[in-house]
């Protein structure tokens, strides 16, 4: 039952740097570009936020549950870099719901701005937290594996503007058209670091599961629901696919 | 004020804050479904009107519901590791569920249907919306077993100085869970209930051009603050043969908290709300019980600060009930600067957010059901 909990662990980890990785990317895209084009970045963008960022949620959720001492020993020590990565996927959340709901051009590039650094903020403080699960504390290969991160974020995210709507990333990369094989190729790229970490702390996770007891308990309430999760999320991908000239929400 | 309080406080406002919008979110979500489910019947625009306008304040409510319900989930992690390491194979069991299972469907059926407007099939998209009902309200129920758990420790053994989760249906049929769950629904609708009620008594008070919309929706908001109130009182009266002997003696927070809930809520909206319900046909044209409404906005809210008040000040100073206090709770090694910079964050951003977000929804009943964004 460890393992299984293990694999669906490290699941939800790489799934969440493939997802939400190219929101963050898109979200650093912003940065700078001119509202037309935000705009259209953030439309292209907006259907999948939400299915992706529940994917971190639900990892802590599992964290919660599986191993209740890591989420303990490794949340309290990271403890001002947890606190700064909330704040930014705070400010990154409300910049998309609320960067459309009041007008003029002052409000929308102010939240642009936060979701434009709340993704960076989120983005390195990820790299801190892996570089201190490999070496203990977060210190430069962190900011290292930080850089190292935006940079795949930003290209997974280029690669996702480019494959579904070419016409939002014109003007900032040469058109070329994308497949959906190369989206995927750089979201298994974004996935990578983190998943390269979990496969070398396997050992150190399953010395620490919760006991079966709790284990088993879980695993029989989350069965019955993992097909509707799966199919709920695949459903996302099948409706927005393709991309649409509406007006967005976000 | 030293760590212990200051870490307190942090848990308290952000918790309070949460409530705040989760409330209103499960008193709206099962009205806007209706609403959406008559819209597909009979195609009629009133029905859009108004599946279109009490969504869009719903979803700008959601948004501040998800990012302190974020602050507060890793909250646990931050300033009481204590309760994970001693408790955390008991109660990360629900808390896991909530997550995992309740909040990832909630959300990922609400992307579809605030983006789903117009592509998906017109049931599909009725489908999303109750999907959103369901998983929300099994959010609700696993938050309060959890918290009931921290109440009445129930289902678990103590196992080498940490407790072990010995039976989950001890956990679900807790007593301390079967009076507050629906208690806490009852708040819920009562809210929402309250909220449709007021805003659509301030739309015909100023002679809105949309009189079905509104009429139809003060009805609705007044019958569902009414159902929600008595379910609140009777789930709440229930309660008291459950609930921890002690609780409200000697402790002044605890009791002052279900002081006033009982007399805001049940000495005085009470019975102004049943007699609103059975008058609901003359409703539209009371000018004056509409202003009542209006003015009597904010009382659900603080009504159910209160009645957490009591809940939780009345735990004090257990953090799990005769097993772990707060003080052995917290994250050992907590200094004053560590819980000071997060708390003027966390503080001061969400507290920042929440006006912003209160505006905006201010903003989107003053302006009436036009210009949407939610279904353009």
């Amino acid at each position: 039952m460890d393992i299984i909990w293990f694999v669906v662990f490290g699941g939800l980890l790489a799934g969440y740097f493939a997802l939400e990785g190219f929101d963050l990317g898109v979200g650093m895209h912003l940065l700078g570009r001119p509202r037309g084009q935000r705009d259209e970045m953030v439309a292209a963008m907006a259907p999948f936020v939400l299915a992706n960022e529940v994917w971190l949620i639900a990892l802590a959720g599992a964290m919660f549950g599986v191993y209740p001492q890591l989420e303990s020993s490794v949340v309290f020590a990271l403890y001002p870099i947890v606190v700064g990565m909330l704040l930014s996927w705070v400010l990154r959340d409300a910049g998309l719901w609320f960067r459309r709901r009041l007008p003029g051009d002052g409000w929308r590039a102010a939240w642009d701005l936060a979701i434009g650094l709340g993704s960076l903020g989120l983005t390195l403080g990820w790299g801190l937290v892996l570089g201190a699960l490999v070496t203990g504390s977060p210190g430069l290969l962190g900011l290292a594996i930080g850089v190292v991160l935006v940079l795949l974020f930003t290209l997974h995210g280029r690669t996702f503007l480019a494959w579904r709507t070419p016409e939002a990333a014109s003007g900032m990369v040469a058109v070329k058209p994308v497949t959906l094989w190369m989206f995927l190729a750089t979201g298994a790229l974004a996935a990578l670091p983190a998943l390269a970490v979990v496969v070398g702390g396997a050992g150190y996770l399953l010395n620490h599961s919760a006991p079966s007891s709790t284990l088993v308990t879980l695993g029989l309430m989350v069965v019955p629901f993992a097909p509707i999760m799966v199919g709920a999320q695949v459903w996302v991908w099948r409706t927005f696919r393709r991309a649409d000239r509406q007006p967005s929400f976000f | 004020m030293d760590v212990l309080d200051l870490a307190r406080l942090q848990f308290a406002v952000t918790g309070s804050l949460h409530f705040l919008f989760v409330v209103l979110t499960l008193g709206l979500a099962p009205l806007v479904a209706i609403m959406n489910t008559r819209w597909a019947r009979s195609g009629r625009p009133v029905f859009e009107g108004m599946t279109r306008f009490w969504g869009q304040i719903y979803v700008v409510n959601y948004a501040l519901g998800i990012v302190t319900g974020l602050v507060m989930e890793f909250q646990f992690g931050l300033s009481w590791s204590g309760l994970s390491h001693y408790a955390g194979d008991v109660f990360g069991a629900p808390l896991a569920m909530e997550t995992l299972v309740a909040f990832f469907l909630e959300s990922t059926f609400l992307g579809l249907w605030i983006f789903g407007w117009r592509r998906l099939p017109k049931w599909l998209h009725v489908a999303c919306i109750w999907m959103v009902v369901l998983t929300a309200y099994a959010s609700a129920f696993f938050i309060m077993i959890a918290n009931s758990f921290l109440q009445n420790p129930v289902g678990a053994v103590e196992r080498g100085g940490r407790l072990e989760l010995a039976d989950f249906g001890a956990l679900v049929s807790n007593p301390a869970l079967v009076g507050a769950l629906p208690h806490v629904i009852g708040a819920a609708l009562l809210t929402g209930g309250m909220v449709v009620a007021a805003a659509s008594s301030y739309q015909l008070r100023r002679r809105t051009a949309e009189v079905e919309l509104f009429t139809r929706s003060l009805r609705i908001g007044v019958v569902t603050a009414a159902v929600g109130i008595f379910v609140a009182v009777a789930s709440g009266h229930a309660q008291f043969g459950l609930i921890q002997p002690g609780k409200f003696e000697g402790n002044a927070g605890a009791g002052i908290g279900l002081g006033f809930m009982i007399l805001l809520g049940e000495m005085a909206l009470f019975p102004l709300l049943l007699f609103f319900g059975a008058a609901v046909s003359r409703m539209p044209r009371w000018g004056w019980a509409q202003s009542l409404l209006i003015g009597l906005t904010p009382l659900p809210f603080v009504i159910s600060i209160l009645g957490w008040m009591a809940r939780e000040i009345g735990r004090q100073p257990w953090l799990i009930w005769e097993r772990l206090t707060v003080e052995d709770a917290m994250s050992p090694g907590l200094t004053p600067g560590m819980i000071t910079g997060s708390f003027a964050g966390f503080v001061g951003i969400l507290g920042l957010l929440a006006v912003i977000d209160y505006v905006i929804i201010v903003r989107i009943v003053r302006r009436g059901p036009v210009e949407l964004a939610l279904g353009a």
